[in-house]
């Protein structure tokens, strides 16, 4: 449970690096097709754009869910807390897109929530490998 | 980073209670997992689409202040409410095709075609005729099928597949006809994975001429469309020529293919814009500088006059599309793009109107207010757009008889502009964010509605069926942005899904 906790963690922060990356690569595609003399309209397809909405709207609040619910188990100290605040910024930063789709430069805190996630993420993981267990409820067979 | 009391935590007190303290802990554990999952899992399960639905147990029903209206069950078929049976004055044929293809100007686009071409050709008529289009699907393997939008024709003609008829399977045909009745600029296009087919090219353009054309006039169809990136005025990318000599007038009719609104800027001369979406403006002045704004779906005829002093008249559409018009040698104003936009609203000379008078006392008023949250549509999460803060399925169903005077307002508050386009009618825009509508009646079937905007638009329900009042930007379509307007005492027999394939987006 708790080695699960921890990798879940980790795969949210390594999913906020892979949103960056695949943001930067949707960012120059968008800049090379401009410079090509080519338009990017409503219409355009985008494969870095479109790999950051899956990630970002399916893998990475499917996998805060599950260190959430997994946090409720797992028995580890402060765990619960920890993974919710992850969820929370997994949420705010949903609502920071949303916004910024219309005022562009709300995307700046879109940018630094992202590290605040994986940070936070990160802190989760840390705390999960190196706090001694309390009693996990799990422990108990209910009869 | 480990906290003593932490540690200590859960080990306290005599053995009993501890085992009581681990189970209380258990069930509040699974008691909120199941309280996430089950609300999860419900928005989940609730956001399904089944595979085959009709349009008629979409969503729910308004009544716009009608509180006897509901959910339309049984009545007449949409399908007896066909175009004139009568000989055709113009019959054309238009053959679907998915294939590779070169534009006018020489690149190749993988798409679809109409008789070999994107834009497909022209269908023109004249007010009064009867206009028979035989539409061929040669190979197009989802279907196709032909919308006229912005014509208002009988609704069983309207070329929705599943709710005005089924889409046209490969080597099939479907017969459409309908009276020209307004003159001005309109557009065919399939409505059949219209996401997909209309990227592709599936279009065309439709003029209807007045029975008197304007003498000495030069006429050129500009229908936009980006293909795979590459924007083309009817057909070419890059900057054309139209032949044109010093003193001509000439209307442009610029057709905005695309799902975003398309801004047009004109160098060399003052114009005109002497249509919106197939309707004259009354009045319309010399305008110099700003531009004009296209919405997605819209159509803006602009009339110039080619200048006396040796230049082009330049028409900028954007990411290198640009259109000369004058003499072949005449010099080239050079590109433009201007920052300011006329706006419509106040454009031209009032007229009045007799629906402005009659919307003071309307018989339905409706909202259509667009936004966007997290959500599940069929399962899918993400962003998603909602109409009355519903997503999709459960999009309003604007209920109307016939004769009612309508009044929508329109807004969005979705982070983005969403041109809304009603089949089967034209509405007349009566204020935007509160303030009047001051120049010409100003008619649209195609309203680019930006974020934090608010329009109320008014119309009569004159053509009975069931109508498609939908956004124009055919990817929010696709994801759900589509609500209905439908007449009392009608139904459809066709559905979405089924053996037919429909799949109106």
């Amino acid at each position: 449970m708790r080695a699960t906790y921890v990798w879940l963690s980790r795969l949210i922060a390594i999913g906020v690096v892979l949103q960056a990356m695949f943001i930067a690569f949707g960012m120059f595609d968008i800049i090379k097709a401009v410079d090509d003399g080519k338009a990017y309209t409503s219409d355009a397809y985008n494969a870095g754009q479109s790999l950051h909405s899956i990630f970002g709207s399916i893998i990475i609040p499917l996998l805060a869910l599950i260190l959430l619910i997994i946090s409720f188990f797992a028995g580890i100290p402060g765990g619960t807390k920890w993974a919710a605040i992850t969820f929370g910024l997994v949420a705010l930063q949903f609502a920071l897109a949303a916004v910024s789709f219309g005022v562009p430069f709300i995307g700046l805190l879109h940018g630094l929530n992202a590290f605040a996630l994986a940070a936070v993420a990160g802190i989760a993981g840390r705390r999960a490998q190196t706090a001694t267990p309390r009693a996990r409820p799990e422990a108990v067979t209910p009869a | 980073m480990t906290e003593p009391h932490d540690r200590r935590r859960g080990e306290t007190g005599p053995p009993a209670q501890h085992g009581r303290r681990r189970l209380i802990g258990l069930v509040a554990a699974i008691t909120a997992t199941v309280a996430i999952l089950g609300t999860l899992g419900y928005f989940w399960f609730a956001s399904l689409v089944p595979s085959t639905y009709s349009v008629m147990d979409l969503g729910y029903a308004e009544g716009g202040g009608d509180p006897t209206t509901g959910h339309a069950h049984g009545g007449l078929s949409i399908a007896t409410l066909t175009g004139p049976d009568s000989r055709p004055d113009v019959a054309v044929t238009l053959i679907a095709r998915e294939e590779s293809y070169a534009l006018a100007s020489g690149e190749r686009v993988t798409g679809y075609t109409v008789n070999h071409t994107s834009p497909g050709p022209l269908v023109r008529a004249t007010v009064g005729q009867l206009v028979e289009v035989t539409l061929v699907n040669d190979d197009v393997s989802d279907g196709v099928s032909l919308h006229w939008h912005g014509v208002d024709v009988p609704n069983a003609e309207d070329g929705v597949a599943g709710v005005t008829q089924d889409a046209v399977a490969p080597g099939g045909s479907h017969v459409y006809r309908f009276r020209a009745e307004q003159p001005g600029t309109y557009w065919y296009h399939s409505h059949q994975a219209s996401e997909e087919q209309v990227m592709g090219g599936l279009y065309g353009a439709l003029v209807v001429d007045p029975r008197q054309p304007a003498a000495g006039q030069n006429d050129v169809v500009v229908p936009v469309h980006t293909y795979a990136g590459r924007r083309a005025a009817a057909g070419r990318t890059g900057t054309q020529r139209i032949v044109a000599t010093p003193g001509d007038q000439v209307r442009l009719r610029l057709i905005d293919t695309d799902s975003a609104p398309l801004r047009a800027t004109v160098t060399g001369t003052p114009y005109r814009v002497v249509a919106v979406d197939g309707r004259d403006l009354n009045g319309p002045t010399d305008v110099t500088d700003p531009a004009v704004v296209v919405a997605a779906g819209g159509r803006v005829d602009l009339g110039v006059t080619v200048p006396t002093d040796g230049k082009a008249v330049r028409l900028d559409l954007g990411a290198g599309s640009a259109v000369l018009v004058g003499p072949p040698s005449a010099a080239d104003p050079g590109p433009r793009e201007s920052a300011a936009t006329l706006d419509l609203l106040s454009y031209g000379t009032p007229r009045p109107t007799e629906l402005v008078t009659a919307a003071q006392h309307p018989d339905r008023t409706f909202e259509l207010s667009v936004g966007r949250r997290p959500a599940f549509v069929d399962g899918r999460p993400g962003l998603f757009w909602t109409m009355n803060g519903h997503t999709f399925p459960d999009v309003p169903m604007f209920m109307v008889r016939y004769g009612d005077v309508v009044v929508m307002t329109v807004k969005s508050s979705s982070s983005q502009p969403h041109p809304m386009h009603l089949h089967g009618h034209h509405a007349l825009v009566l204020s935007r964010d509160g303030v009047a509508a001051s120049g010409s009646p100003w008619w649209t079937d195609s309203l680019e509605v930006e974020n934090g905007q608010s329009y109320v638009v008014a119309f009569r329900a004159d053509n009975p069926g069931i109508w498609l009042d939908h956004c124009h930007n055919l990817k929010h379509a696709a994801d759900g942005m589509i609500a209905h307007v439908a007449y009392e005492g009608y139904t459809t027999p066709y559905r979405v899904g089924g053996s037919a394939g429909n799949d109106p987006e």
